[in-house]
C-alpha cells in the first residue's frame, strides 16, 4: 500500500464554489444532500487554486446576527472565507499528513481539509475524522505487527536457548560415548581372555573326570589307567591352574571396576540429561558438582588438573539439571582456557543465606573489555561455529531465575574465577523452564 | 626370527595395559607404561618394534607421542589406540607421526592381534629397509621423480608445479580416474597428489589399489572433507602419506612434498629392498570390490612390478 493511495482514499470529491459565489448561495449548497457529510466547502480559482474553506460554523454566526442574511447574504464567499485553510498534498503518506492536520487544527473542529494534487490544484476534500479513523487503523496494524514479531522473537530465543542447550548435551553426549569407550575396550578384550584362559581348565576337568571314571571302573585295566592318567597330567600343565589364578583374579577384578565406571557414566548420564527435570527442595550443590564432573571429566583430563574443596553445605531448593548445565558449561569453559595444562580448583561453602560454588581456572584470562561482555547473549571469543556465544548468558539467567547471582574477575595470563550464589531460601518467582 | 617383537603399549589407563599385556605376552615381548614421558625416555635406551599409545592422556597427547617417538626411533611401526575420533589428532598423527594404523576402542580382539603380526612381520624384514626418519639429517641423492597430480584445483596445481621445477621433477597431470589409471599404467609413479574427489569421481579406491599394488607409492591426500572416518580408513586401508587441509597452507604443503619426495629417493636409491609398508584391505564389501577391480585395471603395472 503506497503513502499516496493511503490519501486518496480520504479524497471525497465535492464540486469546488467560484470566489465570487455568494453567502446566500454557499448556504443553499450546504444544505444540499451531497454536502451534508463536510463541515466546509472548498472555495477555488478559475485555476482550480485553492482559496479558502467556507465553514458551517461561519455561516451560522453570520445568520445568527440580526438581518444577518439579508445584510450578508449577497456578499461574495471569499470575504467571510477562512483564507488560510488546511491544505495538503496527496502525495504526503498518512503519518505526515496526520501530523500536519493535527498540528494546525483548531478547536472546536469546524472545518475539513483540502486535498490538492502536485501541481497544487484542487482534488477533493477529507474530513479530519477520515483520517483519525485511517490513522487508528494504521496503529492497530502497527500494533499487530510489533505483537506478532514479539511472539516471534520470543520464540527465536526460546528455541536459541533449546539450541544452546542440545549444543551443550550434545557436547556431553559424544564425550560420555567417547569416555565409555575405555572400559568398554579392556572389559570386551577381558572378556574374551577368560573366555580363552578357560578352555583349558575345562578340558582339565573332562580328563580328570575321565581318569575318576578310570579308577572307579573294576573293569580299567592298567593300560587304560596309565593313559588317563597321563592324559591329566598332560591337561594339568596345559592349563597350569596355579598360574592362572592370578590371572583370573586380576581379570575379574579390572572387568568388574571397567563395568562400574560405565554404569557411573550411565548413572551420571541420566542424573545430567533430566532437561524435565523441574524444582527440587532438597539439593545438595556438591552433588551437582560431582556428577558434572563425571560428565566433563573427558574433556578435562588431558587439559587440567581438577582440585576440588568442597565444604558441607545445605540442601537448598533448585533444579539441579539446570544448575548441571550451568557447571558443566563453566568447566567446559575453563578447559578451553587453557593454552598448556591447567589447574581448575572448585570450591563450595555456605553462609546464613546462601550457598556458594566457585569455579577458578589457571588459563588465559580475560581482558576488562572481554570480561565486562561475557553474559551478553551472542558475545563469543571462539572461533565461530565453536560456540553459540549463548552459554554464559543462558547460565546468567538460571541462576537469575533462582533468586541467585553468577559473577567473574579475571586476570589475563593468570586465569578466571566465578562465583555462583544461590540462596538458601525458595527464591518467590521460580520459573520451571527447564 | 631371533629376537621376539617387542611392543610398547602407552595408556594413561593401567586397566588397558593389563588387558592388552596379558592379549599378547605370549607372542611378543609386551613392554607397557603409563606415562608418555617415561614411554619417551625408554624408546631411548631400549629398541622397540612396535609403539601402540592411547591418544588422550594427561600428561601427552598421543599423536606428538608418536611423533616424538618417530625421531627417537624412526624404526618402530607406530599405532594409535582411541577412543575418541578426532580428526585433529588423526592428522596429526599421521603426518608428524607416520602412523601404520589407526585402531579405535573398542577394539575387536582378532583384528588388533591381525594388526600387530602384520607390524610385526614388517618389522622383523625391517633394518635395510627402514622408511625415513622425519628429521633425518643425511638426505639420499637427489634424483628426479615422476609426481602425478590428480587435482584440479589452480593452487594445488601451482604448488605442486613450483615444488617439480624447484626439484626438477617430472610433473604428470590426470583430469579423471581413468587417465590416471593410463598414467600409471604407463611409468613408475613415485608420488602421487590426489584429493579425494576428481571430476566427481571418488579417488579412495584407487589410492588403496596403489596402496597394495605399489606400495611404495606415496600419496599425500588435500582435500576440503573433514572426515575422520574417512581418514581412517585411508590410514588404514591406503597408507596414505599426508592429509592435508584445503585451503592449502603452502608451508605444509611443502613440507610435506619435500619429506614424501626425500622418502621416495631414499627407496629409489635402494632399488631391491622391500617396501616396509602394508595397507589393511578395505573392510567395506563393497569398496573391496570396487578396489579389486582397480587392482585388475592396474594389471599391467602389477605385471611390470612381478617381472
Amino acid at each position: 500500500m503506497t503513502a499516496q493511495s493511503a490519501l486518496s482514499r480520504l479524497l471525497m470529491p465535492v464540486a469546488a464554489l467560484p470566489a465570487e459565489m455568494n453567502i446566500a448561495d454557499v448556504a443553499d449548497r450546504l444544505l444540499t444532500a451531497e454536502c451534508r457529510a463536510f463541515l466546509s466547502l472548498p472555495v477555488v480559482d478559475d485555476a482550480g487554486r485553492p482559496l479558502g474553506l467556507i465553514s458551517r460554523y461561519t455561516l451560522q454566526d453570520i445568520f445568527m446576527l440580526r438581518f444577518g442574511r439579508d445584510l450578508h447574504g449577497r456578499k461574495p464567499v471569499s470575504e467571510v472565507m477562512n483564507p488560510a485553510p488546511l491544505v495538503v498534498n496527496l502525495a504526503m503518506n498518512l503519518e505526515e499528513a496526520a501530523q500536519q492536520v493535527t498540528s494546525q487544527l483548531s478547536y472546536p473542529i469546524t472545518e475539513d481539509f483540502i486535498l490538492v494534487d502536485g501541481q497544487g490544484l484542487y482534488q477533493g476534500l477529507g474530513t479530519v475524522l477520515d483520517l483519525l479513523k485511517a490513522m487508528e487503523q494504521r496503529v492497530a496494524q502497527r500494533n499487530a505487527v510489533l505483537r506478532k514479531t514479539l511472539v516471534d522473537l520470543k520464540e527465536s530465543q526460546t528455541q536459541l536457548v533449546q539450541a544452546e542447550k542440545m549444543a551443550s548435551l550434545g557436547q556431553m553426549v559424544a564425550g560420555v560415548a567417547h569416555e565409555l569407550n575405555t572400559p568398554l575396550g579392556y572389559v570386551k578384550n577381558n572378556v574374551q581372555l577368560l573366555r580363552e584362559l578357560q578352555a583349558p581348565l575345562l578340558e582339565l576337568a573332562e580328563a580328570q573326570t575321565r581318569l575318576i571314571d578310570c579308577l572307579n571302573d573294576p573293569a580299567c585295566d592298567e593300560e587304560r589307567l596309565a593313559l588317563a592318567l597321563d592324559e591329566a597330567a598332560r591337561n594339568r600343565e596345559l592349563a597350569a591352574p596355579e598360574l592362572l589364578a592370578d590371572d583370573f583374579e586380576q581379570l575379574f577384578a579390572d572387568t568388574l571396576y571397567g563395568l562400574e565406571q560405565i554404569g557411573e557414566l550411565v548413572v551420571g548420564l541420566k542424573d545430567f540429561a533430566r532437561l524435565d527435570r523441574a524444582m527440587s527442595e532438597d539439593i545438595d550443590l556438591n552433588d551437582c558438582i560431582r556428577s558434572s564432573l563425571v560428565i566433563a571429566r573427558n574433556n578435562l583430563k588431558d587439559k587440567a588438573e581438577v582440585v576440588c574443596q568442597l565444604g558441607e553445605l545445605p540442601r537448598i531448593p533448585c533444579a539441579p539439571s539446570q544448575i548441571n548445565q550451568v557447571l558443566l558449561n563453566l568447566l567446559t569453559n575453563a578447559a578451553q582456557a587453557m593454552d598448556g595444562c591447567g589447574r581448575i580448583l572448585i570450591k563450595s561453602w555456605a553462609d546464613d543465606a546462601a550457598a556458594y560454588v566457585s569455579v577458578q581456572d589457571t588459563g588465559k584470562g580475560m581482558p576488562p573489555e572481554v570480561l565486562k561482555k561475557i553474559f551478553d547473549p551472542f558475545f563469543t571469543t571462539k572461533p565461530v561455529g565453536q560456540g553459540t556465544g549463548l552459554g554464559l548468558s543462558i547460565s546468567f539467567k538460571i541462576i537469575q531465575d533462582h533468586g541467585g547471582s553468577i559473577r567473574a574477575a579475571s586476570q589475563p595470563g593468570r586465569g578466571t574465577r566465578f562465583l555462583i550464589r544461590l540462596p538458601r531460601a525458595h527464591a518467590p518467582l521460580l520459573q520451571e523452564t527447564a | 626370527m631371533t629376537a621376539p617383537t617387542r611392543i610398547l603399549f602407552v595408556d594413561d589407563e593401567e586397566r588397558i595395559l593389563r588387558s592388552l599385556a596379558m592379549q599378547f605376552r605370549r607372542d611378543y615381548q609386551v613392554l607397557t607404561e603409563s606415562d608418555p614421558r617415561r614411554a619417551l625416555e625408554r624408546l631411548q635406551s631400549e629398541a622397540v618394534d612396535i609403539i601402540v599409545s592411547d591418544q588422550r592422556m594427561p600428561q601427552m597427547s598421543g599423536a606428538e607421542l608418536l611423533a616424538r617417538a618417530s625421531e627417537i626411533a624412526p624404526n618402530s611401526l607406530r599405532i594409535l589406540l582411541t577412543g575418541y575420533s578426532d580428526l585433529e589428532a588423526a592428522v596429526e598423527a599421521l603426518n608428524s607421526g607416520g602412523i601404520f594404523r589407526y585402531l579405535t576402542k573398542p577394539w575387536n580382539p582378532q583384528e588388533m592381534a591381525a594388526t600387530l603380526r602384520q607390524a610385526a612381520k614388517i618389522a622383523a624384514s625391517q633394518p635395510a629397509t627402514a622408511p625415513l626418519a622425519t628429521g633425518m639429517a643425511n638426505s639420499p641423492p637427489a634424483t628426479a621423480l615422476n609426481v602425478l597430480l590428480l587435482d584440479d584445483h589452480a593452487q594445488t596445481q601451482a604448488s605442486v608445479a613450483e615444488f617439480c621445477r624447484a626439484g626438477g621433477h617430472r610433473l604428470l597431470h590426470a583430469r579423471s580416474l581413468a587417465e590416471a589409471l593410463e598414467r600409471l599404467n604407463d611409468e613408475p609413479i613415485d608420488l602421487l597428489v590426489s584429493d579425494l574427489k576428481v571430476g566427481g569421481e571418488e579417488t579412495a579406491p584407487l589410492l588403496k589399489s596403489l596402496a597394495q599394488a605399489q606400495p611404495q607409492l606415496l600419496s599425500l591426500v588435500v582435500t576440503p572433507f573433514q572426515d575422520t572416518d574417512a581418514l581412517l580408513k585411508l590410514i588404514n586401508e591406503a597408507q596414505i602419506f599426508r592429509y592435508l587441509p584445503k585451503p592449502i597452507r603452502p608451508a605444509l604443503f611443502e613440507k610435506g612434498l619435500h619429506a614424501a619426495a626425500r622418502q621416495a629417493q631414499h627407496w629409489r636409491a635402494q632399488p631391491r629392498a622391500r617396501v616396509a609398508r602394508e595397507a589393511e584391505v578395505p573392510k567395506d564389501e563393497r569398496e573391496r570390490n570396487t578396489v579389486g577391480h582397480l587392482l585388475g585395471m592396474l594389471g599391467r603395472l602389477r605385471g611390470r612390478l612381478s617381472a
